[in-house]
């Protein structure tokens, strides 16, 4: 039996616009989604804003109602089996509200634990282990209010993990860490992956779905656009080759200008402080160099880098080639 | 799990609940007002109005301002109960937890009663001690089982309230449209008698209006629209909504839950 079993699932929101001549707008926000999850798997969601990632997770945690198509959780149906799916599954959603901030750390997971219908015995010893897990250890008595972002974020691991749910459902676990804290928050969830738990998380960052997962789905306006391990995803980009260019201050018509030339498959920028950096990725290798150092002549520019394609590159072509110019941050 | 450590661990969550939500609502300055102060008041300004006969009306004045407090306190926090966990951001994580919502509710209430119980209790002390009126309970024991009554049927009602004005978004309007007539037509301070007779089916069809016969009844012996009325009666009539508005709120539940799900505003704020 699949951890997870997803078929056709698709949510369409409706949303009205205008004040005063009222009318409907639907968006599509899961579009025809299939996929499998085996139990015991690492499995990634990955995707752009608003490309449906929260959505599915929340049909699959039962708290949206899909306007098509089905899912099990390892075997129970998410509608109509909602009251055996709910003690099963563990869930996060990226941010910090969804806590008691009046209470404390402790007290927001003994409640919790209540909910969750943990035995009190089991809870007591649970409660400690969890707040060390997650590193709350000492500040556990504190009211949430006074905690940090990434306090918070933590908390909510804690509580997803109350029951030891079998199913894991991680919506951008790793939003508002900082960089350590992030990196402990992948190596707990790797452990978790070790002990068999089975884990759907979803990211916009790429390294992180390299570094965790076993299996990646990427997203974009609702739909599936690749299923892989990372490696069968770096292979879209195999026959790439990425030129890194480092300049300060590039105006939007040299970057459109770019992505006009023959060789250029795609071109997307990051932004750091006053300097960007460009990516361009071109089917001929070094031909595009002279071109592209034509149109950036009179730029300040700095390091200029050759080199072999990554998974981000996999993913700017698949997501951001249709867009021309993907923003990555 | 079985049956039996269902409601072992459903009992589990309503402790819970109602010790957090004590304490949060034991805080809270608004909630003090309405349970505390604005009863005060109002009993204040009755017996000045009845000077004359202070001593004898004090009891029925105490009970009936009482019973504003412990109406306007559930209407005030039932209606917030749920909306309030929306804003929290906390409705979702209480939905997508096994236990059923509306055990997590009738904890709330339950906090929510108890706290405005405690508003006919500070009644009574201050009536007591510094005006000095006699205040004798003409059947003890009538009176506790009544308000146990009116206890059972107030959580009940606080259960329907709480989901009705989870989708209702006239919320403020229908607080304030229920707040104050009640108190009349309910026959908080003075007997329904004075009121037109029309008002009279309203007043039947609401369990404060069977609450306050009781409670007067057995306080001060006042209050019955017909003397020969058995306070039995009243219990029946208390215990008869109180299944009633269980039965409305349980529906009510699976409806805006459902509902919720489906236009996607577990999560709004
Ligand atoms: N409650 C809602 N009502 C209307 N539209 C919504 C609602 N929630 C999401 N949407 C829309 O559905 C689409 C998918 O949103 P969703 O939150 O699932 O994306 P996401 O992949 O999680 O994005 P992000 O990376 O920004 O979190 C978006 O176009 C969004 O605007
Ligand atoms: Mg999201």
């Amino acid at each position: 039996m699949n951890a997870v079993e997803i078929e056709n699932l698709r949510r369409v929101y409706r949303a009205t616009i205008g004040t005063f001549r009222r009318s409907i707008k639907e968006v599509v926000a899961v579009d025809n989604i299939s996929l499998a999850v085996q139990p015991g798997e690492l499995f990634g969601l990955l995707g752009p804003n608003g490309a449906g990632k929260t959505t599915t997770v929340k049909m699959l945690t039962t708290l949206l109602i899909p306007t098509g198509g089905t899912a099990r959780i390892l075997g129970y149906d998410i509608v109509r089996q909602a009251d055996q799916v709910r003690p099963i599954i563990g869930f996060i959603f990226g941010g910090e509200r969804g806590l008691y901030w009046r209470l404390s750390g402790r007290d927001n997971l003994q409640y919790f634990a209540d909910l969750y219908r943990v035995e009190p015995r089991v809870a007591k010893k649970r409660i400690p282990h969890l707040l060390e897990l997650v590193g709350l250890k000492g500040r556990d008595d504190e009211k949430v209010e006074g905690y940090s972002r990434g306090m918070r974020q933590r908390l909510h691991i804690a509580r997803a993990l109350l029951h030891d749910p079998q199913v894991l459902f991680l919506d951008e676990p790793t939003l508002g860490l900082d960089p350590v804290g992030a990196r402990e928050l992948r190596s707990m969830i790797r452990d978790l992956s070790t002990q068999g738990k089975t884990i759907l998380l979803t990211t916009h960052y790429m390294f992180e779905a390299d570094a965790l997962c076993e299996r990646i789905a990427v997203i974009n306006h609702g739909r599936i656009i690749a299923l892989d391990t990372p490696a069968g995803l770096k292979r879209y980009a195999q026959d790439l080759s990425v030129v890194e260019v480092e300049v300060f201050g590039i105006e939007d018509n040299a970057l459109e200008q770019i992505r006009a030339l023959p060789a250029v498959e795609a071109v997307s920028v990051e932004n750091q402080d006053q300097r960007q950096v460009v990516l361009v990725q071109s089917s001929h290798g070094s031909a595009v160099m002279q071109p592209l150092m034509e149109i950036l002549a009179g730029m300040r520019v700095g390091k200029v880098v050759v080199r072999e394609p990554t998974l981000e590159d996999a993913y700017v072509r698949l997501v951001g080639g249709e867009k021309g110019i993907a923003q990555v941050d | 799990m079985s049956t039996r450590e269902k409601i072992v661990a459903n009992l589990r969550v309503i402790r819970t609940v109602f010790v957090v939500f004590f304490k949060m609502l034991a805080v809270d300055l608004f909630i003090i007002f309405t349970v505390l102060i604005q009863p005060l008041l109002i009993a204040l300004l009755a017996i000045y109005m009845n000077r004359e006969r202070a001593s004898e009306v004090a009891i029925y004045l105490i009970v009936g301002s009482g019973m504003t407090g412990l109406w306007s306190g559930l209407l005030f926090t039932s209606s917030f109960a749920i909306r309030g966990e929306r804003w929290f951001g906390t409705l979702e994580m209480l939905v997508g937890a096994p236990t059923h919502l509306g055990v997590i509710m009738l904890g709330k209430t339950l906090a929510h009663v108890t706290l405005s119980l405690s508003s006919m209790i500070f009644g009574y002390i201050m009536a007591a001690l510094v005006f000095r009126f006699p205040l004798v309970i003409i059947d003890p024991l009538g009176f506790l089982v009544s308000l146990l009554f009116t206890v059972v049927a107030f959580i009940s009602f606080g259960l329907v309230i709480a989901p009705f004005f989870a989708i209702s978004p006239a919320v403020e309007g229908w607080v304030n449209a229920l707040e104050f007539p009640v108190y009349v037509v309910g026959g908080f301070l003075f007997p329904i008698l004075i009121l037109p007779q029309w008002a009279t089916p309203l007043s039947y069809a609401l369990a404060p209006y069977w609450a306050a016969q009781a409670l007067h009844l057995t306080s001060s012996g006042a209050g019955s629209v017909y003397p020969n009325f058995p306070l039995w009666h009243d219990w029946v009539m208390l215990l008869l909504f109180s299944v009633l508005y269980l039965f409305l709120s349980r529906w009510l539940f699976a409806k805006v839950i459902r509902r919720a799900k489906v236009e996607a505003t577990l999560g709004l704020q």
